[in-house]
């Protein structure tokens, strides 16, 4: 694929090696009247697509430096190299579902002959301890990486003097001046407070802090509906705690709503309060230390008011953009949502200055994609390279309790964008064979293939609701990126017994309206 | 169904192969039919063995319009149901409980003093098995399928006749799909070997043996040596050989017999006397026709990929064949995947590293000649996100030189390999990777040493093979994109899933 792209894009390629001589000359002057450091690639921002980008350039043989700062959550949450993924989400929010994973499982085991003494405590402190000394040790690793590849790693906060020069201050105000032929904005997204409601800063937490507790959240409130809101009210169920989650409409925006409202109900059987179509208008603090949230429900009207331990807002990121001083160099955002607008190519407005990561317009906040698209773009770069960043069938795995992978179209943008006539929805209810022992629930471990209606059907999107969705989903995703049809998807023998064997052997589809349950082998 | 030790030996009844060579001399010489048989019940279509394949290709049959009986003299399901996939992998899950519990002071949970109780899950794995065989009863009556209950003998007949309990049944098509029993050692070989028990008896297993052999290397004898082990009981495996299943990818075989040992089974290498038969399967081609016409064989008693899905694929694929005339109906053997059910499990598909290493292709494009050579080679890593793991990509290179680096006189023969539909279509891309060809011999090692030009698009990925935490769910999807031909390049676009460990076989460099 990618040498197919090489091919298409060569005549347009840009006359990148020429501008940079030119930039290097200017560069060379500056150099020698100010004090300032100069590099040929200077990354801004030290997470995932950050990090990538730098260490790509640095292998090609570029003078590569990293800028990094992490401001401190509103509640004085800090941590260290390795963005959002490493620090407050990916890595300690998949352990922290494995913890509940692991709660879920003492509670089938007697079914399973192991006599358990009951009941079985958790202990938050030691969860959070071994959690973080993790996420150390991977701050750690990423310091040395660095070092191995000679990448200048600087622990400042950056703002642009002008379009090749930035400014960075660390910790105790001491400044450095940096510049560079190239530089890339990295700087991902932080969680957003509603600043408009009474108490929310100061007595609310965000996933920036969740992780980094010392203490159990107690009983939470979390508000929001986004995946980043269940999956922390998906833990923090499993370990025990009493938790509650308030959205004002609906849950996983932009995930198939199909399978969103059954991640729901799953949470919602297992113990998960949902207060559905209601705002928060106030918190207050009371004197016993606990949180007390008056909330409207927009249906009825009324006003309603509980008492919490913990508030956690999901309800949205916004990009770091502020501080940057954007505007020195001519970089344009966006004025709606912050975030930086860029091309195909990753440039900003301005040609030398690219973003990559949560902080770009219109990319996923997803952490394969950033690091994907940080290696392409210094290969762009430094490397002969005109390969770009293929956006599409992009999978991904929300880790709900049940766990819900997918790629490519949900249901609803496969009939927006072919119509319902020409899609073929082929699904399928299955009860994995774990649950059986244990009599679990599996009403909605579910299945669907989104596919074109026309032989040979090809597969438009796989969306499956189950244990280890993340990594049944990967493979399939392969396949899809390859141009599945339905045909060959049904050509491959099944793995027996497994969950993912499910999906070669869907068979019915919803317009049939025939009883989508699987019985035996 | 993938459980039980046909992989060692099949043992196909002797009554049934006598079966078959009687029915062979009746078709041969139909005048001698002397005493004109009782009337026999008649079918369209007459299924013996009422396992995964044969069940599966009857239900078919008779979706699709066939009068369709099944023979089985045991409880339906077949091995897979009652002594195979399914009571295992209960077993599994429980002895994966046993790894959970030890982890779970690690993550927080306080008190997880265990102790394990045989009986309780005995108990329910019991009856969720015959929970299963009612199922599948009820599947057969809804079907209007027959359940003749008893074993089946051929008998003589104009027709293709089986007698079972006396009574006699016949239909234009027989399917054999019998299935397979484990095999013991002879007690001359082995003195005492009728002492010992196979997989059917584990599964009978009243207690939790204390102290416990068992003996073979295949991936069943693994399985259960990791369960036992797991739940507590003192195991060693012993193997004729330095490592267990020698027929997978060396790197799993190796890295297997480490995490036997380190799970603390006592692995005793180099025993001798234990002797395997590997004779008695079914002989079918790949339609699944028997040497003699009308009677199909599908399943473990043909001895090929001995697995569940593929019993039911083949049986199905069978019935299409021969009921909706679909004349070129049949299985394809090629990219099977498989989970073998150790600790941690195994998945493997497509081509290991030792077998088809290197075979030379002239490729013809139009009026130009080309070399390719197609090295089979792997890309390994070990992977320690979630518990060590290890994996290898074992991947086609297709290389091509220059018509002038071209051996002079190769002695052109067909060409045994054929671009998938992939490469096909990546062709077009890249007009030097042509089918067309003939292969010649791989003595000429100064022609290997000239090919350079590699790229990733030119390497299909023709096996993928890995033990770790997650890969039994993780091949399934992998198995398709092998199956459809998928490169290298293929694998580098696809973007990770973050934190999972399949993500570890496209982040590969």
């Amino acid at each position: 694929m990618a040498a197919m792209v090489v091919a298409l894009r060569g005549p347009v390629g840009r006359f990148r090696s020429r501008t940079r001589a030119w930039t290097r000359g200017t560069r060379g002057a500056a150099n020698a009247a100010g004090g300032q450091q100069s590099f040929d690639l200077l990354v801004i921002g030290g997470g995932s697509g950050g990090l990538a980008c730098a260490k790509e350039a640095a292998q090609l043989g570029r003078k590569v430096a990293v800028a990094d700062y992490v401001e401190p959550s509103p509640q004085g949450t800090k941590w260290g190299l390795g963005g959002t993924c490493v620090n407050v989400g990916c890595i300690p929010k998949k352990l922290m579902h494995q913890a509940a994973l692991l709660g879920g499982m003492v509670k089938d085991a007697h079914h399973y002959g192991w006599e358990v003494a009951q009941p079985i405590q958790h202990n938050w402190k030691k969860m959070a301890e071994a959690v973080q000394n993790h996420v150390k040790s991977l701050n750690w690793g990423h310091r040395v990486q660095l070092q191995d590849r000679k990448v200048k790693y600087f622990n400042v906060k950056a703002s642009f003097v002008d379009e090749h020069t930035v400014c960075g201050v660390d910790k105790g105000g001491k400044t450095t001046l940096l510049s560079a032929d190239h530089i890339v904005i990295a700087t991902g997204g932080r969680p957003k407070y509603p600043t408009q409601i009474k108490g929310a800063l100061e007595y609310g937490i965000t996933s920036d802090d969740i992780f980094w507790l010392k203490e159990s959240p107690g009983k939470t409130l979390v508000v929001g509906a986004s995946y980043v809101a269940l999956e922390c009210a998906g833990f923090l169920t499993g370990i025990g705690l009493d938790t509650t989650v308030m959205m004002r409409s609906i849950p996983l925006r932009g995930f198939d709503q199909q399978m969103s409202s059954l991640v729901t109900e799953h949470m919602e059987s297992h113990g998960t309060r949902f207060l559905k179509g209601c705002i928060p208008s106030v918190i207050k603090k009371l004197p016993t230390g606990q949180l007390q949230v008056i909330w409207k429900d927009h249906a009825s009207g009324k006003e309603d008011t509980g008492t919490f331990d913990t508030v956690l807002w999901a309800i949205g990121r916004v990009p770091e953009t502020k501080n940057l001083n954007l505007e020195k160099a001519g970089v344009n955002i966006n004025p709606e949502n912050q975030k930086i607008v860029v091309d195909a190519q990753d440039a900003t407005s301005v040609p030398h200055i690219f973003a990559i990561g949560d902080v770009a317009e219109g990319r996923p906040e997803l952490t394969p994609t950033a690091i994907k698209a940080g290696k392409l773009l210094a290969h762009r770069l430094f490397g002969k390279s005109s390969a770009l960043m293929d956006y599409s069938n992009v999978p991904t795995t929300v880790f709900t309790p049940l766990e819900y992978g997918c790629v490519g179209l949900s249901e609803e943008e496969a009939v927006a964008l072919h119509g319902q006539e020409h899609v073929e929805v082929y699904h399928a209810y299955y009860k994995p064979l774990e649950f059986t022992v244990t009599d679990r629930d599996a009403s909605q471990c579910y299945i669907k293939m989104v596919c074109l209606r026309e032989p040979p059907q090809l597969v438009l999107g796989l969306h499956f609701l189950g244990p280890n969705a993340g990594e049944v989903t990967q493979g399939f995703a392969l396949g899809i990126k390859c141009g599945a049809s339905y045909a060959q998807v049904m050509q491959t023998v099944g793995i027996h017994p497994t969950c993912s064997e499910e999906v070669v052997k869907l068979h019915i589809t919803k317009r049939s309206g025939l009883e989508p349950t699987v019985t035996g082998c | 169904m993938a459980l039980l030790p046909r992989a060692l030996s099949v043992g196909a009844a002797p009554s049934l192969r006598r079966a078959v060579r009687a029915l062979t001399c009746a078709m041969a010489s139909p005048g001698e039919l002397q005493t004109p048989a009782p009337a026999a019940a008649s079918f369209d279509y007459l299924v013996i063995g009422g396992g995964s394949g044969g069940l599966a290709s009857a239900r078919r049959a008779a979706e699709l319009g066939a009068r369709a009986a099944v023979v089985e003299g045991h409880k339906l399901g077949g091995t897979c149901v009652n002594v195979g996939c399914v009571p295992k992998k209960v077993m599994w899950n429980t002895a994966v409980h046993s790894e959970f519990i030890h982890d779970h002071v690690d993550y927080g949970f306080q008190s997880c003093e265990s102790k394990f109780n045989w009986h309780v899950i005995k108990e329910k794995r019991d009856a969720y098995v015959s929970r299963l065989n009612t199922i599948y009863q009820n599947n057969l009556t809804k079907s209007h399928i027959e359940i003749i209950h008893g074993y089946a003998t051929f008998a003589d007949g104009p027709q293709p006749t089986v007698e079972v309990n006396g009574k006699r049944y016949t239909a234009p098509h027989i399917l054999i799909a019998t299935g397979g029993v484990p095999t013991v050692p002879q007690e001359s070989q082995i003195p005492g070997a009728n002492l010992g028990m196979t997989s059917d008896g584990f599964f009978q297993l009243e207690d939790l043996p204390r102290r416990s052999v068992i003996v073979g290397a295949g991936y069943i004898a693994v399985e259960i040596a990791g369960i036992l082990s797991a739940l507590g009981s003192r195991t060693s495996l012993m193997i004729r050989h330095d490592k267990v299943l020698r027929n997978f990818d060396s790197l799993i075989s190796s890295n297997c017999t480490e995490e036997l040992e380190n799970a603390g089974v006592e692995v005793l290498k180099f025993s001798q006397g234990v002797q395997t038969d590997d004779k008695g399967h079914i002989i079918v081609d790949e339609f699944q026709n028997t040497s003699v016409k009308g009677i199909y064989a599908v399943g473990d008693v043909c001895g090929r990929a001995l697995l569940t899905p593929v019993a039911i694929a083949a049986g199905r694929k069978l019935a299409h064949r021969l009921f909706e005339c679909k004349k070129d109906s049949k299985l394809d053997y090629d990219n099977i995947p498989t989970v073998v059910f150790s600790h941690p499990p195994i998945g493997t598909v497509g081509l290991t590293e030792g077998r088809n290493r290197e075979v030379m292709v002239i490729c013809a494009s139009s009026s130009k000649l080309l070399l390719a050579k197609i090295t089979v080679c792997k890309l390994h890593q070990p992977f320690s996100f979630w518990g060590s793991a290890r994996w290898v990509l074992v991947c086609r290179i297709f290389s091509v030189c220059p018509p002038s680096k071209c051996p002079t006189s190769p002695t052109p023969s067909p060409l045994s390999f054929s671009l998938s539909p992939r490469l096909q279509q990546l062709r077009r891309f890249q007009p030097t990777l042509l089918p067309l060809g003939y292969q010649i011999s791989l003595t000429n090692t100064e022609l290997i040493k000239n090919l350079t030009f590699v790229t990733s698009v030119f390497l299909q990925v023709v096996g993928i093979h890995m033990q770790g935490i997650g890969c039994d769910e993780m091949l399934q999807g992998f198995a398709v994109a092998v199956k459809m031909g998928a490169t290298k390049a293929d694998f580098d676009n696809t973007v990770a899933i973050h934190p999972t460990s399949s993500e570890e076989l496209v982040t590969l460099r």
